[in-house]
């Protein structure tokens, strides 16, 4: 497995248990009181500080495992991210066009800032998958 | 992205016709990963024409004995 496939795998590893917690703190509250009662602030940050640092450390295991890979890559891995970043650029995209419908339209902050990072959430795990996906199957740029 | 290529290569006969050359060496000659090499010899992954000329030229062969393009999809 190449650094750039163990990066990705990291990426769903710390991504899906982040975004599941993240939920399981909010959801709840958002169907039990009012919007402007839901305690999201604290938890969104939390969630996107604590994706960071725990990329970077999964980053720097991996590269620790093999050493001799962490700066190695070459064409086909580029392509394979490249691609990876487009598929997962479309989602960013939905989440900001979504924030700004709901910022058009008054929506609460919680909205619009809930919009954007999902968005960015389901970007860099559909992202990973579609990687992950083009280093064990067929995958041609053109 | 999965798209059907009519490339097919010969490097696994070449590497052993080589001295049974492991996918690692060949991956260190061309500058490529272990990875890039297995999935060009399943035909997981068409090379650039850079590629696939310094594959050939570590056999020592010429590009269209390293490569073919066959009249069917695989």
């Amino acid at each position: 497995m190449t650094f750039l496939e163990k990066s990705n795998w990291v990426v769903l590893v710390v991504g899906v248990p982040t975004l599941l917690v993240y939920v399981a703190l909010v959801v709840p509250q958002v169907l039990g009181k009012p919007i402007a009662e839901v305690s999201w602030v604290q938890p969104m940050i939390f969630a996107i500080a604590g994706f960071i640092v725990a990329n970077v450390l999964g980053n720097v295991v991996a590269a620790a495992s093999n050493p001799g890979e962490a700066d190695r890559n070459d064409q086909r891995d580029r392509e394979i991210d490249h691609f990876g970043e487009r598929v997962g650029n479309w989602l960013m995209i939905a989440g900001s066009i979504a924030a700004l419908v709901l910022a058009m339209t008054m929506a609460d902050h919680f909205w619009i800032a809930n919009a954007i990072f999902l968005g960015g959430m389901a970007a860099a795990l559909v992202s990973s998958v579609t990687k992950i996906a083009a280093y064990h199957g067929p995958f041609q740029t053109w | 992205m999965v798209k059907p290529t009519r490339v097919t290569n010969s490097i696994r006969s070449l590497r052993f016709a080589n001295g049974e050359m492991t996918q690692a060496d060949l991956a260190d000659r061309v500058g490529v990963t272990r990875q890039t090499i297995i999935a060009i010899e399943q035909g997981r992954y068409s090379p650039s024409l850079e590629m696939a000329f310094q594959i050939a030229r570590v056999f020592r062969v010429p590009l269209d004995e390293a490569f073919q393009y066959s009249d069917e999809l695989r």
